[in-house]
């Protein structure tokens, strides 16, 4: 305990501890885009990058949402089902009223819907955050398939696709977009009593709450938001194909969860910023992609992402206990 | 089974980023010796003892087993050269026996099959207990023991594995009166079979009562080791301190008239019975007792933690609802220390200042954005007020001494709208320096007219702190006390039960 004290002095580790895992992204980043231009000169094309970004916009939205999640100590495993969920309600919303708007709307409340549920039995009735999830994770992939009646549904309404389907030449619109979902994120997590809230609660729910935190409120807002953001990655997703799919978003869960603790937050809550998370998805992105251009065999991708999120976990683990020391 | 080892550790030095940790110390404990180690937080006693343990690794020195250099690498190294460490959580398992937990690891079996032989391992047990005199049954389940107990199963491991030097880190932290009497007797047992005990502790009455001798630390040197009968009190705290210790002097002040807190027939069957009192503004309300006295739910019950209660609690001359919760209560002008600093009272992967303003942040913003601002001027003005020792207020707390952890626990709430603080065990495991601080941020607050409701069971805390005590034993409300006819011997007496028929 007292050893502890003793770092007082010197200046608070947790700054060059971030600050150098991002450098340490960065540098990842630049290196695994050098070597894939390299093995194929396609890579560092404007069309590629915007495919690129456009692939991993999706995954964007999701992280973030995880990212809350993660910093309030919690996991959310349903998100891809959720996406096939919500975009299937758009989808027949919009094709049986025509109306975009109410699509939008469809798909933005189901997806909340599910993130509700989630954050009511995670968040009220404390029950924990994988299994719950994992529940709604198979619920949400039944009902897109019932809703589906498993087969795909053929979208043409243009302000449907506008947001997912856009591109401005070769750069996508969905692009600024997301970055604008970023830039609101992070005044909401930095800014406001709110995002101190997500972090305390990540912290300590306990001293949250004796601090006069209305903690279980914070826990389930964060399944909400998440499910806000996976409504409008719903939407996004059936831009993209024109099409609704059941079986959209598969293992999406997955990949937003290596690219979150990629970026550095911390599974057991409390520590972690957005910024990682981009970085996280970045680095993610460009070596699923990379892969692809250069011809990987593509049974070997999933082998691959389970090596990224072993190394991950096994690197910060060894690390943690190391400063724990 | 009398041992003559002698332990020696050399020249340690261990440094922690730029910090010295250990700085060229010299230790050295004998059998049958049982070696005091003080020092304030932060002093260098912990890292000292997690060389010794296998721990942390040492930068430079040498550690030496009667008069041979040992290398200890790793915690199991220590423990097999007979060296265990108590630490304060226990590691004992709360489903397994006494038997199984004193034998984990190293069950004894039927012949060579996997079978366990409890009957042998109880018996070995019983011995054990028998040779220091302790009645604990061995087939009970260790989760239905008390701390007291638990911890003296926790020793009983390590003797049962051939330790011969134990390191206790501040073993009477929570324990009650009772159990540490038991502790103190089963220590001089120890002693007369040779076993030493390095003792961590703050507590001086406690070091002078059973240590041979006392070895002070300060800023990771030994500034003094002498035979407990050769130096005194005030010369261990002198050294400890590095200057001469300003007692703390409570303030002259007047007690408003004005009722903040009214508690009325408060009953919880098991708990408490038949509670009434009131705090007025700038009053400071103590309950004492023991441990199991029923005053932390008391407390709990007014900061609407609580809602099983009969009976009527009225705050700021409103009747509060059942079990109101934390938030409204917050909300509404009340403030809360929890015992447990580390468990409920910080948020550990956070910074000093968000430990600080979480509590007040919503009402610091501007279209919902926090005031960085405002919200800053008040973190720093409450690390100055409180006299907080950090490097920046963006530094991590856990990075804090225990002392300056807890006074981050109050800084949170020295808002301007505090009308209520409840302070449990306020100054529990930190050191005689931090205490006065702390002693000095409560009075101020009372003196701007806080009500303040304080549970202690240090009897030396009440009478130094309280401007009214009340004394409970077991849910009961025994006697009240003014400044005036307030006595170190009826309190004790209170606590303990002596005048309960009475």
């Amino acid at each position: 305990m007292t050893a502890a004290t003793l770092n007082t002095e010197g200046q608070s580790p947790k700054k060059i501890q971030l600050n150098t895992r991002y450098m340490f992204l960065i540098g990842l980043i630049v290196v695994a885009s050098v070597g894939f231009s390299i093995a194929n000169p396609n890579f560092f094309s404007i069309a590629n990058i915007g495919i690129l970004l456009r692939s991993i916009s999706v995954l964007f939205l999701l992280s973030m949402g995880m990212t809350f999640i993660m910093l309030t100590g919690g996991i959310d495993l349903s998100v891809g089902s959720n996406v096939a969920f919500a975009g299937g309600v758009g989808v027949v919303v919009l094709t049986s009223t025509g109306i975009p708007v109410l699509g939008f709307a469809a798909a933005l409340i189901a997806a909340m819907a599910i993130g509700f549920i989630n954050g009511f039995f995670i968040g009220k009735l404390k029950l924990s955050a994988f299994m719950v999830t994992l529940a709604t994770m198979a619920l949400a992939r039944g009902l897109a398939l019932v809703i589906y009646d498993a087969d795909s549904i053929n979208v043409t309404n243009t302000t449907f696709l506008w947001l997912g389907g856009t591109s401005i030449g070769n750069f996508p619109i969905v692009i600024p977009f997301v970055a604008l979902v970023f830039a609101a994120l992070c005044v909401v997590l930095y800014k406001t009593a709110y995002g101190r809230d997500v972090y305390a609660v990540g912290s300590n729910i306990n001293t949250a709450f004796l601090m006069g935190r209305q903690a279980d409120r914070t826990v389930v807002s964060v399944y909400v938001l998440t499910g806000l953001l996976v409504g409008i990655a719903a939407i996004i997703t059936v831009g993209r194909v024109s099409s609704g799919q059941p079986w959209a978003g598969l293992y999406l869960e997955f990949d937003a969860i290596t690219a979150v603790i990629l970026g550095g937050t911390s599974l057991f809550g409390g520590r972690g910023k957005l910024f990682g998370t981009i970085l996280g998805v970045l680095l993610y992105g460009i070596i699923i992609n990379g892969l692809i251009l250069t011809g990987t065999n593509p049974y070997l991708q999933s082998l691959i992402k389970g090596l990224i999120l072993l190394g991950v976990v096994l690197i910060d683990t060894i690390s943690q206990r190391r400063s724990a020391q | 089974m009398k041992n003559e080892n002698l332990l020696e550790m050399k020249s340690i030095s261990k440094s922690f980023f730029e910090t010295k940790a250990l700085n060229n110390v010299d230790f050295a404990c004998h059998a049958g010796e049982v070696h005091a180690l003080v020092g304030l937080n932060g002093a260098g006693k912990s890292t000292l003892t997690k060389v010794l343990g296998g721990v942390i690794q040492r930068d430079e020195g040498e550690i030496l087993l009667n008069g041979s250099p040992v290398a200890i690498s790793r915690p199991s190294d220590a423990n097999d050269i007979g060296i265990a460490t108590i630490h304060q959580e226990y590691s004992t398992i709360n489903e397994l026996t006494v038997a199984a937990n004193i034998f984990l690891g190293r069950e004894l079996t039927i012949g060579k099959t996997p079978f366990l032989d409890k009957r042998r391992m109880a018996a070995e047990v019983r011995e054990l207990l028998k040779r220091f005199g302790l009645e604990i049954d061995p087939r009970e389940t260790v989760g239905n023991l008390n701390s007291g107990e638990k911890q003296i199963v926790e020793i009983l491991r390590a003797l049962a594995t051939k330790s011969w030097l134990i390191v206790m880190d501040e073993p009477t932290s929570a324990l009650s009166e009772e159990d540490k009497q038991k502790l103190f007797e089963f220590i001089r047992r120890m002693q007369d079979e040779g076993i030493s005990i390095i003792y961590i502790s703050h507590h001086m009455p406690e070091i002078f009562g059973i240590a041979d001798r006392v070895t002070v630390m300060r800023d990771g040197k030994i500034v003094l080791s002498e035979k407990t009968g050769e130096t005194s009190e005030d010369a261990v705290i002198r050294e400890m301190t590095g200057e001469d210790l300003d007692d703390f002097i409570k303030p002259e002040k007047t007690v408003s008239s004005d009722k903040v807190l009214e508690v009325k027939d408060l009953n919880k069957p098991g708990q408490f019975r038949d509670i009434n009192f009131t705090v007025a503004r700038g009053e400071i309300v103590v309950m004492t007792g023991l441990r199991g006295c029923g005053a932390p739910e008391i407390a709990k019950s007014i900061f609407g933690l609580e809602k099983d209660y009969a009976g009527e609690i009225t705050y700021r001359g409103q009747k509060l609802a059942k079990g109101q919760g934390p938030a409204w209560s917050v909300r509404h002008g009340m403030g809360f220390v929890s015992e447990n600093r580390d468990k409920n009272g910080i948020l550990a992967p956070l910074s000093v200042a968000d430990n600080i303003s979480l509590p007040f942040l919503y009402k610091n913003t501007k279209l919902g954005v926090i005031d960085g601002g405002a919200v800053n001027g008040i973190v720093d003005k409450a690390i100055r007020d409180t006299g907080t020792k950090t490097h920046s207020s963006a530094t991590e707390i856990r990075f804090l001494s225990g002392g300056n952890k807890q006074k981050v626990c109050f800084s949170r709430w020295l808002d301007e709208n505090l009308e209520l603080l409840i302070l449990l065990e306020p100054t529990r495991g930190i050191d005689v320096h931090a205490k006065a601080d702390i002693y000095r941020i409560i009075e101020d607050l009372a003196v701007r007219g806080v009500g303040i409701l304080v549970l202690s069971y240090e009897v030396d805390e009440v009478l130094l702190l309280a401007d009214r005590v009340l004394t409970l034993y077991q849910g009961d409300v025994v006697s009240e006390y003014g400044q005036s006819n307030m006595e170190k011997e009826m309190l004790l007496a209170d606590m303990a039960g002596v005048q309960k028929s009475a």
